[in-house]
């Protein structure tokens, strides 16, 4: 069998054919979006949250509302007047118009609720992180966490807002003061799983600095988780706020929000029942809405769905 | 075996590691003695839970110790140790991990990966040359400068090993760890990263530590072979040697469970379960002595009298 057949010839083996790569780049935030913005319900939240979080903070601008100012609370024929097309959400008790009303307070509360989880979120992850890659930390605030951790919530913020008194920034630090500590332990505790994982020892054997090893190694894996915490912190803070400013210890009429608007308006529940349930129905909408988007974004950034 | 005149490259001494459970202490690694010499392949081999890993890991800083010392180029590199020590130590012992799927950051992309050692350390001028030292290194696993900005995911097991050698050999180091490299490969895969080993120890006269419990790789692979049992060496000896006449009862149960690729004989064959509690263990405390030039055995007087006339009886009648 030593004749050739000329209808053969040899062909030179490309041996970097096997090493291409045919599937697409991948990149992680691009993967991210387009997994969010395949969720229906995601979007429309997202232009809920988007539209109030705007209009909250750009029409008291140019409402010019003031709580402190109350110009027709002496013509008796500018109170309760039922929602029409002048003033879209009606006019409450001393004749101020609801609809600005509204907005001032969701903007007060987004302030409050947003700087608290930034605070929360912020102290929390760096803290956190640290927190879970040292052992020695790791038995100390152990120790600070069981302590702080066992005082109810609601009551340290209830006590720091009788010392401090109300306002907002006596509110933002009452609410963020321990807070962080549980987001920190959350952090923690994620951190302890992956930092024994073959990658970190690598990198170890590398020589890389710790704080190269937090950035690069340990973060990337817990944005999914830091979403997560994110969205669960903004409705919290809304509510706790709520809660805190109807129970009357929160804001005060200049710094009005959708709790002093809840709790002011209660009176007229049965009376002008607008008057209500149009705050309550703001308060509900804003937590409701970025709880979805915050969910779903959290689903969207954990790279396990994205090779579907 | 010349090996007195060889440059000592790593000496373990009277090694031990320990853990501890709840104070309960556990010794998995129990006065481990052995060298390294510069420019060969020393094989460490044993069963799972055999303290193979440890070793490696202590020798690399990543275990504590818990007596004895590790000496590299004469200089201690275990317990407390300088900065610039362990600088140093960083930039000439590599490690190659067990699992290609484990050992890279999957948030990552290669170039990161391969950089990370560079970064650390300085080793480069200026971005360009930090490329161009990426680029070779990929080259040299026979990946592609391309794959640069892809993620680990995006990668065959064998592609991921490469990416792990490329890691550790763009470091320049003159000594590596080689922690079970191919036991997480395809079959298909595993010859393709030896001889890729095989070919930096050629070009870079590169020292291999290759932790093994495939007794047929190491045959083919490694110069030396150290036997470990339960924390505790129980032969070394050139791997010719080793393999013509294991006296150790465990080198002799491992070295038969080697399947051989031919039916009749591998039906035929008898096989030997070590079972250490049916040994005759009588006699003072055994420790590792030198049989003959190079070969070492875990044997006391009365052990060591029977290994001579079983060594003398494969001398003169050879198997095989």
């Amino acid at each position: 069998m030593t004749t050739m057949d000329d209808r053969f010839t040899f062909v030179k083996v490309d041996e970097t054919a096997s090493e291409h790569i045919s599937a697409p780049k991948y990149s992680y935030w691009q993967s991210v979006f387009r997994r969010f913005f395949s969720s229906k319900v995601a979007i429309v939240m997202l232009v809920i949250a988007t539209i109030v979080i705007l209009t909250s903070f750009i029409q008291p601008l140019f409402s010019g509302y003031d709580p402190m100012n109350m110009p027709y609370i002496n013509q008796r024929d500018m109170w309760f007047i039922r929602p029409n097309a002048t003033y879209w959400f009606g006019t409450d008790n001393v004749g101020n118009s609801l609809f600005d009303a509204v907005w001032f307070g969701t903007r007060n509360s987004l302030i409050v609720a947003l700087s608290a989880t930034a605070i929360t979120n912020i102290l929390g992850v760096i803290v956190g992180m640290i927190w879970g890659y040292s052992k020695k930390i790791d038995t100390v605030m152990l120790e600070i966490y069981n302590v702080i951790i066992n005082i109810p919530f609601m009551l340290l913020v209830m006590v720091m807002m009788y010392v401090l008194g109300r306002g907002i920034p006596q509110l933002i630090f009452a609410l963020s003061c321990t807070s962080w500590l549980g987001t920190a332990y959350f952090i923690r505790v994620q951190v302890m799983i992956i930092r024994d994982r073959e990658y970190n020892l690598a990198s170890q054997c590398l020589g890389t600095p710790l704080h190269r090893v937090l950035t690069h190694n340990i973060l990337p894996y817990l944005i999914s988780v830091i979403v997560t915490s994110i969205a669960r912190d903004v409705p919290n803070f809304i509510s706790y706020e709520v809660f805190l400013s109807f129970i009357g210890i929160g804001l005060t009429t200049e710094s009005s929000s959708l709790g002093y608007l809840i709790q002011t308006y209660s009176p007229f529940m049965t009376s002008a029942s607008y008057l209500f349930w149009i705050p309550v129905a703001f308060s509900a909408l804003i937590s409701v809405s970025l709880y979805i988007v915050g969910q779903t974004l959290a689903d969207a950034s954990d790279p396990r769905t994205h090779m579907v | 075996m010349a090996n007195d005149n060889r440059e000592v490259l790593l000496s373990v001494k009277h090694l031990e590691v320990s853990f501890y459970n709840n104070k309960k202490r556990f010794r998995a690694v129990k006065d481990a003695n052995f060298e390294i010499y510069k420019g060969e392949t020393f094989a460490l081999v044993g069963e799972s839970g055999s303290g193979k890993t440890t070793i490696a890991r202590s020798i690399i800083r990543l275990n504590p110790t818990s007596d004895g010392e590790i000496l590299y180029k004469g200089k201690k590199i275990n317990g407390p140790i300088s900065k610039e020590d362990q600088k140093d130590l960083v930039r000439n012992v590599q490690m190659i991990f067990q699992d290609p799927a484990a050992s890279l950051n999957e948030r990552a992309t290669i170039d990161y990966c391969v950089s990370e050692g560079l970064y650390n350390f300085n080793l480069y001028k200026d971005e360009a040359e930090r490329e161009a030292k990426v680029d070779r290194a990929l080259q040299s696993v026979g990946l592609l400068p391309e794959h640069k900005s892809r993620y680990p995911h995006e990668f065959s097991g064998g592609q991921r090993q490469r990416v792990g050698i490329a890691r550790a050999m763009v470091m320049e180091p003159e000594f590596i760890i080689a922690d079970e490299p191919i036991s997480a490969l395809d079959v298909s895969i595993r010859a393709q990263v030896l001889n890729l080993m095989n070919k930096f120890k050629e070009e870079r006269g590169l020292t291999y530590m290759f932790i093994a419990h495939d007794l047929s790789v190491v045959r083919y692979f490694s110069d030396r072979i150290a036997v470990i049992h339960k924390g505790r060496i129980v032969e070394i000896a050139p791997t010719d040697i080793l393999f013509r006449f294991p006296l150790h009862p465990y080198t002799h149960s491992l070295l038969q469970a080697v399947p051989i690729p031919d039916p009749r004989v591998e039906k035929s064959k008898e096989l030997v379960i070590y079972d250490e509690s049916k040994r005759d263990l009588s006699g003072e405390k055994p420790k590792l002595r030198e049989i003959r030039p190079g070969h070492f055995v875990f044997a006391n007087d009365r052990e060591m009298a029977e290994y001579e006339v079983k060594l003398k009886d494969m001398e003169q009648n050879p198997v095989q």
